[in-house]
């Protein structure tokens, strides 16, 4: 079952001070199953958050249509629940009423959103800070709660925009665990944009490796590592080095860039 | 576990005495006038003025029982806050749906930008002749100062708000099924709140202003008018009572209606960083 198919992606853009028409995507094809967690990687500026943004349906597309669920889809849509790097939680609002907005938008009665959003809040950590403002939990937590509320909204396929990369490198491994742990048990539909490899390699059945600008889709990596996955154990398999390795290759080789490092921020 | 006894070793901060009595809601209102009180009374008692120009304390306070009594302070006190209560009225009444108009579209904020601008920069008394023109001496040509003047920064101050919304929240909004009311009513007016306070807090302070200059000129009562009036009969005492019930006044204001609102909004959400002081 195909959850989300772009087919011919393309995105021209003008330089706001250079005036030059500049092609971010060239022609990007990929679909995501049902209860696939893919993650799509590529070097600096290739417009991975783009492909996102448009898939949300912030930003419109030159060329190529987004299919979610079989439906071509315009504009941005609760079918579609994003995860941001800057967690764009509302601050005006506890975490329960955060996590319960996405159901209170389809007018859900209130005890019931706030049974679900309780449950997704628990799922994530949460529990116990129903009442708390966001200001007062950690990054970390800020960003559980901003999966819970996307989750609690049941997406067709929840996007996930870098979210771990400004949080510290501690923390981020225990989140990555924590989601891992959360897909594992309610296997929702994610695409994650990330360019941390391992990262990409740990959370993914799928990775999608994009060339330089203008981008198209160079390889899809299959990561076929065992579930459940821990930081500690699925290091520690061959394959998962070997997979790492693969992946870190195709973004140096073969591009004309001399930058070996993929987006550094 | 070593964590654990690290935290319970270490020795537990004491407040000093001199702190506490520094965190007391009363003291710290009321401690800052005593030297000011005090510095007052000490020129009065000297006789450094002569006591035409320049009276203690002790005369204004007695200058207050008198006109308490004799009933002239409550009814201008009512007149001044009846008039500030209808020009803030209007003002919000306008300025509010405006401000958002103004905000919301990029082809409003464009057309109307020199205009405000340029009304901004003329001065809500240099309204007064025409308005005087207009309206007589009547409330409604005070209102009309008011609310020009409210007017102005409220709107102002919409604008930079909405403009200050991020546009991830707006965009997280829409992807969890907000349509385009919903963002309004759930994002950019939660989120343009901090900067509309602001504007309102400005507001109201010129609006205040404006009044008493308004009372003066167009006066036939109100705090304005009571100074004005005694100053032509050469009562200083009631000049000095004025000035002071003014500042009574816009404390009361700040500490009662604007202070406990953005408490309870802004600096609950952790819009904007809380006062050092122990708040």
């Amino acid at each position: 079952m195909t959850a989300l198919e772009i087919s011919g992606l393309s995105k021209d853009y003008v330089d706001a001070y250079t005036g030059e028409e500049i092609t971010a995507i060239g022609d990007v094809s990929f679909t995501v199953d049902r209860g696939e967690f893919v993650s799509i990687l590529g070097p600096s500026g290739c417009g991975k958050t783009t492909v996102l943004n448009i898939i949300a349906g912030f930003v419109k597309q030159t060329g190529g249509t987004v299919k979610v669920g079989g439906r071509v889809v315009d504009g941005p849509g609760p079918d579609r629940g994003v995860v941001f790097q800057s967690h764009a939680l509302f601050p005006w609002k506890t975490v329960l009423g955060n996590a319960a907005f996405g159901l209170r938008m389809k007018r859900v009665p209130p005890k019931q959103r706030e049974a679900t959003a309780r449950e997704y809040l628990e799922l994530v950590g949460l529990a116990g800070f129903e009442h708390k403002y966001p200001h007062e939990l950690s990054g970390g937590m800020q960003q559980r709660l901003g999966v819970a509320r996307v989750l609690a909204n049941e997406p067709d396929v929840m996007l996930m925009d870098e979210p771990f990369a400004s949080i510290d490198a501690q923390t981020r491994r225990k989140l990555q665990e924590d989601l891992t742990r959360v897909f594992e048990l309610r296997r929702p539909t994610v695409f994650f944009v990330t360019h941390d490899i391992d990262e990409a390699v740990f959370l993914s059945d799928r990775v999608i490796v994009l060339s330089t600008r203008p981008s198209i889709v160079r390889e899809i990596v299959t990561v076929d590592l065992p579930r459940p996955r821990t930081w500690r154990e699925t290091t520690q398999l061959p394959e998962f080095r070997h997979l790492s390795n693969r992946i870190t290759e195709l973004l140096t080789g073969g591009a004309e860039d001399v930058h070996p490092a993929i987006d550094p921020d | 576990m070593a964590v654990t006894t690290r935290a319970s070793a270490r020795p537990k901060r004491t407040v000093a005495m001199p702190r506490r009595i520094l965190v007391n809601p009363v003291v710290r209102t009321l401690g800052p006038f005593v030297p000011v009180v005090l510095l007052w009374w000490l020129l009065a008692e000297l006789d450094v003025f002569p006591g035409a120009f320049f009276v203690g304390p002790d005369t204004v306070v007695g200058e207050f029982a008198e006109l308490m009594r004799k009933g002239v302070l409550p009814g201008y006190l009512s007149d001044s806050l009846t008039r500030l209560m209808y020009g803030v009225g209007f003002g919000l009444l306008i300025g509010l749906p405006l401000g958002f108009a103004i905000a919301m579209s990029f082809w409003a904020r464009r057309l109307t930008w020199p205009l405000l601008l340029f009304f901004q920069a003329i001065a809500d008394i240099a309204w007064l002749p025409i308005v005087i023109v207009w309206f007589g001496f009547s409330l409604t040509a005070v209102t009309f100062v008011i609310v020009y003047t409210i007017v102005f920064p409220l709107v102002l101050g919409i604008v930079a708000g909405v403009e200050q919304v991020p546009r991830e929240l707006i965009r997280a909004a829409r992807s969890l099924g907000a349509g385009r009311l919903r963002v309004f009513l759930e994002v950019i007016v939660p989120g343009a709140l901090p900067s509309l306070a602001s504007g309102i807090r400005t507001g109201l302070g010129y609006g205040w202003r404006a009044l008493v200059a308004a009372e003066i000129i167009v006066g036939t009562s109100g705090v304005g008018f009571m100074m004005f009036d005694a100053r032509r009969v050469g009562d200083v005492a009631e000049v000095f009572l004025g000035m002071i019930v003014l500042g009574v006044l816009w404390y009361a204001t700040d500490a009662l209606v604007l202070a406990p609102f953005e408490r309870a909004t802004v600096e609950r959400w952790g819009l904007v960083r809380q006062a050092e002081a122990g708040k």
